[in-house]
């Protein structure tokens, strides 16, 4: 079955089976690899991804549901040569190690900020409790997030997309 | 964000040994210094390349067919009806191969594929693999493959796998390999013990879990007669060394690029994807990708091993350490993986950082049909910790003495010796620490 | 080496994908497919449930386009909700916060915010795990679950609705259409607590509801309920009635405890053990008592 969607602002349109999740179809269709499976059971939120306004894990979406979505993924951030605030943050408090579950934690980190762009650590915590990282024992993760809110803040309302 | 920032050139030297001789000039330049990573943009942009976002034109899909059960004998395999799935192209099983060698990192103890009449050992053991033009048809064609066994009995403790009439996992028995250890009269010392303890502890199997599961893809060069593997590995040579051997192959006829790894913490240290890859790509002449799922990646690969430790201590009465016997059992599961080296350094770490002068320990590895266990962060030395640490306080509480107080009257020294005789030398602070997390805790005595 | 496309779709196994966009539509299709079809609208349970078997699947029937099964209303004396709330449209809604924080706060506890911002009431309820975090709560706030097929419809009590772990009462032409709770208008307060080795992210060892309804003082109305401590979610009527016309100082916490301890029927899993479970209850019973205890004195309804 075809369908139509947009993906980091960019109209698509596919031929999808309900056999597969929107993760197959964002990693083996669009090559959008920075997409990652850990689990595949919604269990570890490397593939989240945020569709119409909320963070969903993508290995838990048959494709057809995504037909008509607005869809971003950790390679719709970046603006040409210029990093999300996020993406900056994680560089600079050193919050990234294996780098596995960083698409999805950033994510998260997105999701957040959008609703509540000066949040506190307990909602960062809150924000991030979907997604597993083995390496960091995300002391840094959440600095991150934290220190992100502030550039955000710091670059005034607006800056963000 | 300026360029210079973040420019790779600037930080390339920082996390590379290249440049050393440059840096030595200027140690402040890290030292106590925020160090930015090098790879760090890649992989908050998702632009880093993990071993299964590499694919290929024409690439095909490999599902193995696993053990049906955890101890038997293969006895028929059919992959007739497999074969007649749309979109397969390729099965293979040890028939096929038939001059395959085992692999193992230390002892090469595993099969690459079970051959007709031999023995699946764990349910991670590979029967047979398919080859297809989707994920879903190989999944399908692995389902549709028919398997008969003869069962046998399913050994899942190693103190049953000891015993004289479990059957052998293994031909040379069940007990992989035993260590001993002795320094001093560990008698003399219980001896002139007033008291002593004895208690057993168990710890349990614990899967790595790096958040990428194992992965790869490969394709066969025919021009150069070489393999080309994408998947990660912690032991890039040994791996293309154990490849080789298990292929008949030259060295260099495996090449082994290695992407960026997902995380590993020992348990991508064994061969994991590499040789069925090797395989398919030289049989299909076809680029192959080969990706575990997580639950395959829990019951196939390695694991921390499970290990008893029996320990008995003999202390005197103002609470100096006399004597310190142990015993380390170690489940080392289906295969040896670095089980020959992880049980007994664990037993080597027995008395943690603990001054002791007689000693005496013995440790085996036992082969069970539970997933095998191999590396894993701390090699054998966390389940020791567990065991010598809950140790010490059930022998201060015996003593009536504070905890803190007990370690330090036996904590290592400048100039302490290891149970293998290795003398301590220079830093030294494992005082100093226990001090620290006194002060830190605010510790206010207890006994 | 990127290419799009490039794995070709093979055997195209499955044979209807329905997207249906009215309850209309969907209730002819379940009357025709009956059990031959699979029902999805967050899809959460069931992509785990069918992890690398989701070629196998032939029908699928996918409400999540259907927009009348999307609502949260207050009619009369009943809050009344649309299958398809999602766990994070509960959590955030000021209205159920106001009326019904009990389920507010079950919906909150769910997975993880990923899961709860896709996974709908209305699939917890259908998949009836016993340990389905929104269901303790539903149970405790006497909901009833409206299941509607192409000919008729009826209304079941939450209670009558769980059969057996992961079984209900869903005849194969019928689909819940609306969940229904009455709203009381005296002074109540509630208490729900999950146990689990994690904060996100994991199944229930036990989950627990409670709502008292007070008025001048006495319990007039009350609900309890357990999950994973069954094989289905239970109520524990008998429980309630322990409490009814009584105050919260004529209570005795412990011995309610003990009560809720007796009607219960755990299980041993890796998730916990069957005394750890028994012991566990009867304490976050009494907790629960405590809790509805402090704000009642705080006069303050929240927790």
């Amino acid at each position: 079955m075809q369908i139509k969607f947009k993906v980091n602002g960019e109209a698509r349109e596919i031929e999808v089976t309900p056999f597969h999740r929107l993760l197959d179809l964002l990693r083996e269709d669009l090559g959008l690899t920075g997409v990652k499976e850990g689990c595949g059971k919604g269990e570890c939120g490397a593939c989240s991804v945020i569709m119409n306004g909320r963070l969903i894990p993508s290995c838990l979406v048959p494709a057809p549901q995504a037909d008509g979505a607005e869809i971003i993924t950790i390679e719709g951030l970046a603006e040409g040569n210029s990093l999300h605030p996020l993406q900056e943050a994680f560089i600079e408090t050193g919050a990234v190690q294996c780098g596995f579950c960083i698409p999805g934690m950033i994510m998260a980190g997105k999701n957040l900020l959008d609703e509540n762009p000066s949040p506190n650590e307990k909602e960062v915590r809150t924000a991030l409790s979907g997604n597993i990282c083995r390496c960091t024992g995300y002391t840094k993760i959440i600095e991150a997030v934290m220190l992100a809110a502030d550039k955000m803040d710091s670059k005034g309302s607006g800056s963000d997309e | 964000m300026s360029d210079k920032q973040y420019s790779v050139k600037d930080y390339y030297c920082k996390h590379t040994t290249r440049c050393s001789s440059e840096t030595i000039k200027d140690s402040k330049r890290f030292v106590g210094q925020d160090i930015l990573k090098a790879d760090a943009e890649d992989k908050v942009t998702g632009k880093a390349v993990y071993a299964n976002d590499i694919t290929f034109d024409d690439m095909l899909y490999l599902k193995v067919k696993r053990a049906v059960h955890p101890h038997a004998i293969l006895k028929d395999i059919d992959t007739s009806k497999a074969k007649k799935v749309k979109g397969v192209v390729d099965i293979f099983t040890a028939e096929d191969i038939p001059d395959l060698r085992k692999f193992g990192l230390i002892i090469r103890d595993q099969p690459v594929l079970v051959a007709l009449g031999k023995t699946m050992r764990y349910l991670g053991d590979a029967l047979a693999v398919v080859a297809a033009e989707s994920i879903e048809a190989a999944k399908k064609a692995v389902d549709l493959i028919e398997v008969k066994i003869e069962e046998l009995e399913v050994i899942t403790d190693p103190f049953r796998a000891m015993e004289a009439d479990a059957v052998n996992i293994h031909p040379d028995g069940n007990i992989l390999i035993t260590h001993n250890l002795e320094t001093g009269d560990v008698e003399a010392g219980f001896a002139e013990s007033d008291i002593i303890v004895e208690r057993k502890y168990q710890t349990q199997f614990i899967d790595q879990l790096p958040m990428q599961n194992e992965a790869g893809t490969a394709f066969y060069d025919e021009r150069k007669g070489r393999v080309n593997i994408w998947a990660a590995t912690q032991w890039l040579h040994d791996i293309q060394a154990d490849v080789a051997q298990s292929l008949r192959l030259a060295k260099d006829q495996i090449r082994i690029i290695q992407p960026t790894i997902g995380g590993a913490f020992g348990k991508k240290e064994d061969v994991s994807v590499h040789i069925h890859l090797a395989i398919a790509a030289m049989r299909t002449g076809r680029p192959v990708k080969l990706t575990f799922s997580r639950e395959e990646s829990m019951i196939t690969q390695s694991k921390r091993h499970p290990i008893t430790i029996i320990n008995k201590t003999g202390v005197s009465s103002d609470g100096y350490l006399k004597a310190w016997q142990t015993k380390f059992i170690g489940d080392t599961g289906a295969y040896a993986s670095s089980g020959p080296a992880v049980v007994h350094k664990g037993m080597y770490h027995a008395t943690g950082p603990y001054n002791v002068e007689n000693i005496k320990g013995i440790s085996h590895a036992v082969y069970t049909n539970n997933t095998y266990a191999g590396a894993m962060r701390g090699f054998g030395t966390t389940q020791g910790a567990f065991a010598y640490e809950s140790q010490m306080d059930i022998m201060a509480h015996e003593l009536k003495m504070d905890p803190a107080e007990f370690r330090q009257k036996n904590i290592y020294q400048l100039g302490s010796c290891t149970p293998n005789g290795q003398r301590l030398n220079h830093s030294v602070n494992a005082e100093e620490t226990i001090k620290k997390v006194m002060e830190l805790s605010g510790w206010k005595g207890g006994k | 080496m990127k290419q799009e496309n490039k794995q070709t779709i093979s055997g195209r196994d499955f044979e209807k994908y329905f997207q249906v966009k009215n309850l209309k539509k969907a209730l002819e299709i379940k009357a025709k497919y009956e059990d031959q079809i699979l029902l999805i609208a967050g899809a959460t349970d069931v992509l785990v449930e069918n992890y690398e078997k989701l070629h196998e699947i032939k029908n699928w029937l996918d409400l999540s386009r259907v927009k009348e099964l999307k609502f949260l209303e207050v009619k009369e004396d009943k809050l009344i909700l649309g299958p398809l709330m999602t766990h994070y449209e509960l959590k955030n809604s000021q209205r159920l916060k106001q009326k019904l924080p009990l389920l507010a706060k079950a919906a909150a506890a769910v997975g993880s915010p990923q899961i709860r911002a896709k996974g709908t009431i209305g699939g917890n309820i259908c998949t009836s795990s016993p340990a389905g975090d929104t269901l303790s709560a539903l149970l405790a706030l006497d909901a009833s679950f409206k299941l509607q097929s192409k000919i008729d419809s009826r209304l079941v009590k939450a209670e009558d609705f769980f059969l057996a772990p992961k079984r209900n009462g869903l005849k194969d032409n019928e689909l819940l259409t609306q969940i229904e709770i009455p709203l009381y208008p005296e002074e109540s307060l509630s208490f729900w607590a999950k146990i689990g080795r994690r904060k996100a992210l994991v199944i229930s060892t036990l989950n627990l509801a409670l709502v008292l309804y007070f008025e001048q003082g006495l319990i007039k109305r009350a609900g309890v309920a357990v999950g994973s401590a069954a094989p289905t979610p239970i109520r524990l009527r008998e429980v309630e009635e322990l409490m009814l016309g009584k105050s919260l100082a004529e209570l005795n916490y412990r011995e309610l405890g003990e009560e809720v301890k007796k009607r219960v029927s755990p299980i041993d899993d890796i998730r916990g053990t069957k005394e750890y479970r028994e012991n566990v209850v009867r304490d976050t019973m009494v907790n629960a008592l405590k809790s509805i205890e402090k704000r009642r004195e705080g006069g303050k309804n929240a927790d």
